[in-house]
């Protein structure tokens, strides 16, 4: 499959809608920027013919609130709580994916237990991350006066549980900045983990009941079985990551394939469906969520004594020079591979940092997948996306 | 005199007990779902939040009246009045008790089908005049589901007709009496249809599963997207009066209306009523909703055949 | 913005029924109660229009869940402006959504009031001089109460409503609000389960321990099922592809450069591409154009530079041992490079985002459009020479 080069583009979304049968009338919804399900701010323009949806016309950059050009003026440990607003569902990997960029162009190396400890809090933050998608993406098929609510809100009360256990952490429910370079800034609460497996204790028990409201819910596959299939090729070429490539079948999870934190200890087990619709990509992140429960439960117990910060100590962050260089790291978060490309310039402040968003790229499939279904369908394939706009707008 | 007077105060009486119901039922409902999704619900508005209804009436009430410019002006304000009317409307004819009933028709079942069928047209009316898409699209589904969710609905209802020989609501009720519910006898007959009509009326109700014209997530708020202050509220009282107006006939068809032991009718009949108007509220807060061509499907494809059947049975059943 | 006619929603907006009403002789008497009846129910049924923008709607979301829980005043949330009382303005407004913030706002139907959540909707936050972002909405709307926090509580957000409720009390009657949180309403938000690190400072020790049971009452059944994989290091990297990316650097004549990826020729950029696409880089992860003035370069200061773009591209290779392959093609600040679309399908947005952001051309793109931005934003704001705080007119 992964060998054949072409790909068979089977729509082609700059197609000019006056192409279209000229018989038929068209009606232009717009969708969005503020439309219950968009999930934030995101904007589609549907041609629509009857319901079906023609031509898809995606619009993001209603959430630009220009980080790159703000992370240029700002000292590099100032730029953590920044882009801890990027990913707004789960924080901490952005926090850990700028740390980890600047640390590899500074050539420091991070401590055993800090690297245990950001492993574990990536771990909680894509439960707490597929948490949240669990509820939008039900309550997108579901209404917001119906059953989905009632997944959304048995959801939150889960995430609530690991959102305390950051806030014990770090003093905040979300944009903790507690990532430094070449540590963390916070070391671990007195018995944190044991309330770490008390919560996931629930939250285990819990899932079964989510795959019944989900998975095992005819209704559900019936919305989601078969709508918004993406071609592995064309997941490929277009940059997916995450969970929306493993829906795809392909096998790849770079926390597994590049480790980075703690990750080439030990690793998780890497979940993949076939089929590339709705439904696979369910079936993915409902898997990844009780893995990484799974995960978490099996190796909290783990986490190495040491420092957390250390390599070399910081004394005057606010005056960490990086030398001149290029570098590239991608980290695998909730939503596929956020990456981030450092230009710095010898100087105190980074000369470009590119954030690479994993929902832009998957967001930039929707004009691939929309075309043939209903309005149904493309909310449906919207709120299997997940994206985050923080994100995919920066 | 006399007569018209008793038929006045019924009328008054059955109006103020649906309209009073159906705001506690609102309130039931929220507390109802709050439970179902392990939170509390309202609390704080009068002793257990019991007084939420009336606030949002009188929040209501006080909203300014928006009409869009665009909007069809005459269209857009008949609309939600309509909606509430025919929900009430129905209620004329549901035999509350033996003796409790706003209009005694001989052709009782005829009339709530009518009527039935005729609030679709305050909904596409809704859709319409507001001139906007996604309520034009929401009124295009309600038309193509009402449509063809008409036809079980009838065909199911009238077999309770077919088994009692007649198209009074009361008579139905009467004939229940005497040779049992037609939930349980004939079972095999009673059952399917019981359960068609229930499907039917959700349906007819727009409620979830069958929720596609107002599909909050999907279409904004459906046809309702541009109503605002006491239009919204007459929409929103439309659709609960209609739900337990449903929950009404579908008791007196099925359920044997006021027949019970030990209470008097009235009791047993709004007991019928609520337990089925909280199953159609259960049924809304734990499922999701079907697409509009996968509704189509079950309609023409299964519940059409199955209700043609039971509808044949019912008259082998009777000739028999 | 000119016409804030409005700016006192609370006490300038009264029903024409009610107007009347007020006119008639010995109807005043009585109207003290109905007035109070009257603000009861506007207070108590609040429904909420959610402008959830960013991170702070995650916690309007999560205060509308189970353990906030706004329905236990009566506030619901409702998706279209025509049925709601309240906006809460919960995250960051940008330049391109302020407009659309304004219309809804316009649609929603008198008494109608505004709650600014956390510092981006009050002021802007730390985005507040950038290009793309207002300076906080009260510049585009009024607002009524301002719950400040990054993002604040969800108990902030009932408290700021329960406020809004005692405001609206407050004007009816003539009086003036203070500023400062009322302790009595935060005691009423707090949630039955106390957070975990409220916990030890001992609020309520009956239901702290109420989710240390629910844990101990986890059967093993419940439980995932038990590992199979054991968790050892993964097995040596055992690459689906090994590509030779410094072969085909090698081959083609490529220089490798020790500060930053080689240089490829914009003549033989997209031949490059397709080599390496066919060596197995199937992924494309990113593009990045980076701009350099004049006299600057890869190592901080160049001498005798002139102003060129770098446009660096990532790819990857999928599957165990994923390898990356970075390049970067440099060209003058007009010079188009040849587009990657007919390679990756996803250099389309990619591209588009580094022409609108950096005003790299690319020959050859379908649809070169503006992504972020809107389609009559002058300049590119991530070249280095546009000011940082280049205001965004109207808005400021
Ligand atoms: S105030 Fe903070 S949390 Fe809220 S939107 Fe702004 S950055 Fe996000």
């Amino acid at each position: 499959m992964l060998q054949t080069l072409s790909v068979e583009r089977r729509v082609d979304p700059h197609l000019s809608i006056d192409k279209y049968d000229p018989e038929a009338e068209l009606l232009l919804l717009h969708m969005g920027p503020q439309h219950p399900a968009t999930h934030g701010v995101f904007r589609m323009d549907l041609y629509l013919d009857g319901e079906i949806v023609v031509k898809a016309v995606p619009y993001v950059g209603y959430l630009h609130r220009a980080v790159e050009k703000l992370c240029e003026k700002l000292t590099y440990s100032q730029i953590t709580p920044i882009v801890d607003k990027n990913d707004y569902v789960a924080p901490m990997t952005n926090e850990q994916a700028v740390n980890m960029a600047f640390e590899k162009l500074l050539a420091i190396e991070v401590p055993r237990r800090a690297r245990w400890i950001r492993m574990i809090f990536a771990e909680l933050q894509r439960i707490a991350s597929h948490l949240l998608w669990l509820g939008t993406f039900t309550m997108d098929l579901g209404g917001a006066l119906g059953g989905g609510t009632t997944v959304f809100m048995h959801s939150f009360r889960e995430r609530e549980m690991i959102m305390d256990l950051f806030e014990e952490v770090s003093g905040c429910r979300f944009h903790y900045n507690t990532h430094t370079i070449g540590g963390n800034r916070h070391d671990l609460p007195a018995g944190w983990a044991g309330r770490v497996k008390e919560a996931l204790a629930v939250i285990e028990a819990r899932i079964s009941e989510y795959e019944g409201m989900s998975l095992e819910n005819r209704i559900f596959v019936k919305r989601t079985k078969g709508v918004g299939v993406i071609e592995p090729g064309l997941a490929l070429e277009l940059g997916l990551t995450g969970p929306m490539l493993r829906a795809c079948g392909i096998d790849h999870d770079l926390r597994r394939d590049a480790p980075f934190h703690a990750y080439d200890e030990v690793a998780p087990r890497v979940i993949v469906a076939e089929g590339g619709d709705c439904l696979a990509r369910a079936r993915v992140r409902l898997g990844e969520l009780k893995e990484s429960v799974r995960f978490v439960r099996e190796t909290i117990d783990s986490i190495p004594e040491g420092s957390i910060n250390g390599g070399r100590p910081i004394k005057l962050p606010n005056s960490i020079k990086i030398p001149p260089g290029q570098t590239y790291v991608g980290i695998e978060t909730p939503r596929g591979e956020l990456g981030t490309y450092l230009i710095a310039d010898g100087s105190a402040n980074p000369y470009r940092l590119k954030i690479r968003p994993p929902s832009l790229h998957a967001l930039s499939a929707l004009p691939y997948v929309l075309p043939g279904g209903t309005v149904s369908d493309a909310l449906a394939i919207l709120g299997s996306v997940d994206p985050i706009m923080g994100e995919a707008d920066r | 005199m006399n007569v018209v007077l008793t038929a006045v105060v019924t009328c008054v009486a059955i109006l103020t007990g649906i309209l009073t119901a159906t705001a506690w039922l609102i309130w039931f409902e929220r507390k109802f779902s709050g439970r179902m999704q392990s939170r509390l619900g309202p609390t704080m508005v009068g002793p257990s939040g019991l007084a939420q209804p009336v606030a949002d009436l009188v929040k209501l009430l006080q909203k300014e009246d928006v009409v869009p410019e665009a909007a069809d002006r005459a269209l857009f304000d008949l609309a939600p009045k309509l909606a509430a009317l025919c929900a009430l409307g129905a209620a004329a004819v549901v035999p509350f008790s033996a003796t409790v009933v706003g209009a005694k028709i001989d052709l009782g079942v005829l009339f709530l089908l009518a009527i039935g069928a005729v609030t679709v047209m305050p909904v596409f009316m809704a859709g319409w005049a507001s001139n906007n898409k996604f309520a034009l699209l929401g009124g295009m589904r309600a038309l193509a589901q009402s449509i063809s969710y008409e036809v079980p609905l009838v065909l199911s209802a009238m077999v309770p007709v077919i088994l009692a020989g007649s198209m009074d609501v009361s008579k139905i009720v009467e004939a229940q009496t005497r040779d049992g519910w037609y939930l349980i006898d004939p079972v095999w007959l009673g059952l399917p249809a019981f359960g068609l009509f229930l499907l039917a009326m959700l349906a007819e109700s727009n409620r979830i599963p069958f929720d596609i014209p107002e599909a909050e997530s999907e279409l904004v708020a459906g046809v309702t997207t541009e109503y605002g202050g006491m239009k919204f509220a007459l929409f929103y009282l439309g659709e609960y009066v209609h739900t337990l107006v449903a929950s009404a006939v579908a008791s007196a068809l099925f359920l044997g209306g006021w027949d019970g032991p030990f209470a008097p009718g009235l009791h047993w009949m709004v007991a019928k009523t609520v337990g089925l108007f909280v199953f159609v509220y259960w049924m809304r807060w734990s499922l999701l909703r079907f697409r509009s061509d996968q509704l189509m499907r079950i309609c023409w494809y299964w519940l059409v055949p199955l209700a043609v059947a039971l509808l044949l049975g019912a008259g082998a059943w009777v000739v028999l | 913005m000119s016409e804030r006619a409005n700016l006192d929603t609370g006490a300038s907006w009264t029903h024409p029924l009610y107007a009347t009403l007020e006119k008639l002789p010995g109807v005043s008497l009585g109207l003290a109660s109905v007035d109070d009846l009257l603000a009861w129910g506007l207070t108590n049924s609040l429904w909420v229009f959610p402008m959830a923008t960013s991170c702070c709607g995650i916690e309007l979301m999560a205060a509308a869940a189970s353990r906030i829980d706004l329905d236990r005043m009566g506030t619901i949330v409702r998706g279209t402006p025509r049925q709601c009382d309240v906006m809460v303005v919960a995250g960051t407004i940008t330049v391109k959504m302020a407009p659309r913030v304004l219309k809804l706002w316009e649609q929603m139907p008198e008494p109608k009031w505004c709650i600014a959540m956390g510092s981006c909707a009050i002021s802007g936050d730390f985005y507040r001089n950038l290009y793309s972002v207002i300076p906080g909405i009260d510049t585009v709307i009024p607002v009524d109460v301002y719950i400040p926090g990054c993002p604040p509580n969800p108990e902030a957000l009932m408290h700021g409503l329960l406020r809004l409720q005692e405001k609206v009390h407050a004007r009816r009657r003539g009086e003036k609000v203070d500023r400062d949180p009322n302790p009595d309403l935060i005691r009423v938000t707090q949630p039955a389960i106390p957070r975990v690190c409220e916990r030890d400072l001992g609020r309520n020790d009956e239901l702290s321990k109420l989710q240390a049971d629910q844990a101990g009452r986890v059967t093993e059944e419940q439980m995932c099922p038990a590992v199979d994989v054991p968790f050892e290091p993964p097995p040596p990297a055992t690459p689906v592809f090994a590509p030779d990316f410094e072969g085909l650097l090698r081959e083609l004549g490529v220089a490798v450069a020790a500060d930053g990826p080689p240089l490829v020729p914009v003549e033989r950029h997209f031949e490059f591409a397709r080599r390496l696409k066919e060596l197995g880089y199937r992924q494309l992860v990113s593009i990045v154009a980076t701009h350099w003035l004049a006299g600057t370069g890869r190592a901080g200061k160049e001498e005798g530079a002139s102003e060129h773009l770098e446009v660096a591209y990532v790819l990857r290779t999928v599957g165990p041992g994923s390898r990356l392959a970075t390049w970067a093609v440099r060209v003058a600040p007009d010079q188009p490079i040849p587009s990657l679309v007919p390679l990756y399908a996803g250099a389309d947005w990619q591209e588009r985002e580094q022409f609108d952001l950096v005003g790299a051309r690319f020959a050859g793109h379908p649809d070169l459009r503006r992504l972020m931005m809107a389609e009559n934003y002058p300049g590119h704001p991530l070249r280095r020479d546009f000011p940082i705080d280049a205001h965004c007119a109207p808005w400021r």
